[in-house]
């Protein structure tokens, strides 16, 4: 075998043993799902770690009943779907207990009570609900907040924008793209109490019960344990702690935040950690993904420009539905709907389900343009080395092929960009690349402008260095 | 026995009969040269002889095989049957050395050496030893001709199919390429040559065939086929070559 073989067969064989481990049924160990940016029920800490009345009390529980858990923090919605196809065996997070939810849930007992209360900017003099009218609601997708806004919606006429994390609902309202937002009211006053310049201007309205959730006639072991673990620490007055804890304290004690640690400088040195993390986690995905997406397109390109009807048809195809679903679609069907087709709790791990992702979509649009490259090539040169009396294959390799694929090195420069920044979409799963550590540093510390700022300025020193080993290849080979 | 033999031939387009029935045997060591206005046919026959087009009807027969015969190995027949294009068709990101090298050695006729070899004999009775390692871009067109023409020549074929080879020349390099082609020639080479070069078929031809309306309408030696042309079709063509 050739050293690029060697290589190959060792990719795929690393990629087979971590699937395998993924799949295995780890005994004892459950999987409990939270949300990402939810403080203060869970947030992430500086250094990585989770922190909030929802991780404190599982932790607690766990300690009084004895199991052990694995966190699994991935956003809001990503959690219920995935406890809905049993590939965690709970959630908590924030989670109202609603009659809607307990068709496919089993709840807990309460763990906390809270009711919806409306905010608005700080300088704003809405007050009402009948100002609303006309304007623009900040939601965030599947929460308490957005289910009583959506209630209210008709009788008093405004506009819904959904978001996917509070943050960036938070800021929209802050910024003025919407007038106000729908929270529970724990998370709203921890978020103003940590400088999110909004306030509340509503009581509190629908007050719910916040529940640990799995999923409906399954884990009945695991929810009585957390039922009692509830009990005990009510009991013992653990339960109180953590509360005041959180609601009672102001944020710098609880992330290691400190006001000089708020200038970009000083923001970039205490998270250089999680960023090089995410970073690192970006740059693993992508190098992977343009191996496997450019392995995949050549095959198509190849594929596309055969001779005969079948194989442009199936090269056509795949590059037609790879190409034409957007990411996150893909992202979610392989990563939630795939496992829930096969079902007996077949589970790919996130990061595989992100590079199969990747290397599917990518793959069909390298495929797209490699086999323009090829048809690209003079038709003479193919006549040229048949007529020598060369085979097709060999034609296709020794003339063909390294013909066009001079002529679609940009076009793989390009892809290879794209690439980069698409892995950002993954977050969606739950993969904690680049832009997941920018948006799990602010749930914390509410720097949007300088955080993102610091983000956008990684990806452009990466683009650029990879823009420049490109164009180094590029000149090699010509 | 011929080493060609064309019975019958038709080839279409969609609607487009392009070659309507054409006949024609070219025995060892001959040269045939094929005229006729543009778009008569000639270079869809050359085509039909190695198989790069697939005749509609009617049967090819080189070197004693049946192209239409499944059982053919095409491949095996193509490596007796050289061909040079109109426009040169070198495979640019190859030296002019590895131009004339890749078949011979990917087809394992010969070893890479031996290849090379050969490959710089080739170059010199063509002309140009001293440009084995120059790219086909730094080249002229007759240059690059005659690389092509050495290229098919290093598989040691049995037959040359030329289509127009000095057409996209500058005047002053046709006869560069036209001198291997007599050279060739006069080793006993059997050749079919498409071409607008009349000087060249009185010299070389031991045949001239006229086509015309995917037909051969005539057939015979140079003297005949220029001296007395029978048809009106032919003397037509003729009169328009020459005042050219
Ligand atoms: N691949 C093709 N598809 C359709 N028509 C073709 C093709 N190749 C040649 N033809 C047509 O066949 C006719 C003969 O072409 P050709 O053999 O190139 O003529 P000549 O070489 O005598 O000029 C022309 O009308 C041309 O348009
Ligand atoms: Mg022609």
């Amino acid at each position: 075998m050739k050293k690029w073989q060697v290589a190959v067969v060792m990719l795929l064989a690393a990629l087979g043993s971590w699937f395998a481990v993924g799949t295995q049924a780890q005994a004892k160990t459950y999987t409990i799902a939270t949300d990402t940016t939810f403080a203060p029920f869970e947030f992430q800490a500086k250094g990585g770690k989770y922190k909030g009345i929802d991780i404190d009390i599982l932790k607690a529980i766990s300690k009084k009943e004895n199991f052990n858990y694995k966190l699994k923090a991935i956003s809001f919605g990503a959690a219920v779907q995935q406890l809905s196809a049993n590939q965690v065996d709970g959630v908590i997070a924030g989670m109202n207990v609603t009659d809607e939810r307990k068709k496919t849930f089993d709840f807990s007992n309460a763990y906390y009570t809270s009711g919806v209360v409306m905010a608005v900017a700080k300088d704003s003099n809405v007050k009402k609900f009948s100002q609303l009218r006309g304007k623009t609601v900040a939601l965030k997708t599947g929460t308490a907040g957005s289910a009583y806004a959506k209630s209210i919606q008709n009788k008093y006429g405004f506009k819904i924008k959904y978001f996917n994390d509070s943050n960036n609902m938070y800021n929209d309202v802050k910024v003025g793209n919407s007038v106000a937002c729908f929270e529970d009211y724990p998370v709203m006053s921890y978020g103003i109490k940590n400088g999110i310049a909004l306030k509340i201007v509503s009581k509190q309205y629908d007050a719910g019960d916040y529940g640990f959730a799995v999923k409906k006639g399954k884990n009945a072991e695991l929810l009585k344990k957390f039922n009692a673990g509830l009990k005990a620490i009510k009991a013992d007055g653990t339960y109180d702690k953590i509360i005041n804890k959180y609601l009672k304290s102001d944020q710098a004690s609880l992330t290691g935040e400190t006001a000089k640690s708020r200038t970009f400088v000083g923001l970039f040195t205490q998270n250089i950690g999680t960023i090089g993390t995410g970073l690192w986690m970006t740059l693993e995905l992508t190098v992977i993904s343009i191996i496997l997406a450019t392995i995949l397109g050549l095959a198509l390109g190849v594929l596309g420009v055969m001779p005969g009807k079948v194989g442009p048809a199936i090269s056509s195809t795949i590059i037609y539905i790879f190409r034409g679903m957007p990411l996150m679609v893909l992202a979610f069907f392989i990563y939630i709907g795939f496992p829930d087709l096969i079902g007996h709790g077949f589970k790919i791990p996130a990061f595989i389900a992100g590079m199969i992702t990747l290397m599917l979509n990518e793959g069909a649009y390298t495929g797209a343009f490699v086999k323009g490259g090829f048809a690209a090539v003079d038709e003479g040169q193919m006549e040229a080395a048949r007529s020598l009396g060369l085979p097709y294959w060999t034609a296709m390799r020794k003339v063909i092929m390294p013909q066009g694929i001079r002529i679609m090195i940009p076009s793989f420069i390009n892809q290879f960009i794209i690439t980069l920044k698409d892995t950002s979409i993954l977050s969606v799963i739950g993969i904690v690349e680049l832009t997941q550590t920018g948006t799990l540093i602010i749930a914390r510390n509410f720097e949007g402008f300088k955080i993102w700022l610091m983000i956008a300025i990684i990806y452009l020193i990466i683009i650029t260095l990879l823009t420049w080993l490109s164009n180094w290849v590029q000149r090699r080979i010509n | 026995m011929a080493k060609v033999i064309v019975k019958d031939l038709h080839k279409s387009y969609g609607d487009n009969e392009v070659l309507k029935g054409l006949n024609l045997e070219v025995q060892e060591n001959e040269v045939v040269c094929m005229i006729g206005p543009s778009g008569s046919g000639k270079s869809t026959f050359l085509r039909c002889l190695n198989d790069l087009e697939v005749p509609t009807q009617g049967q090819v027969i080189v070197n004693g095989h049946d192209l239409s015969d499944k059982a053919t190995n095409i491949n095996l027949v193509r490596e007796n049957i050289g061909m040079v294009f109109q426009h040169f068709n070198l495979f640019p990101h190859l030296s002019v050395l590895q131009n004339v090298t890749l078949a011979p050695v990917e087809l394992k006729k010969e070893t890479q050496a031996q290849a090379e070899k050969t490959a710089l004999e080739l170059l010199e009775t063509v002309g140009l030893s001293d440009k084995a390692n120059a790219m086909p871009k730094s080249l002229s067109g007759g240059q690059k001709q005659r690389v092509a023409i050495a290229r098919a020549l290093a598989m040691h074929p049995q037959i040359m199919l030329f289509d127009e080879p000095t057409s996209a020349l500058d005047p002053e390099m046709v006869g560069d390429v036209l001198d291997v082609m007599k050279k060739l020639a006069a080793q006993g080479m059997t050749m079919i040559v498409v071409t607008h070069e009349m000087g060249f078929a009185k010299e070389v031809a031991d045949r001239v065939v006229f086509m015309a309306d995917g037909l051969i309408q005539e057939n015979g030696k140079p003297e005949d086929v220029f001296e007395h042309p029978k048809s009106p079709r032919l003397q037509d063509f003729l009169q328009k070559v020459i005042n050219v």
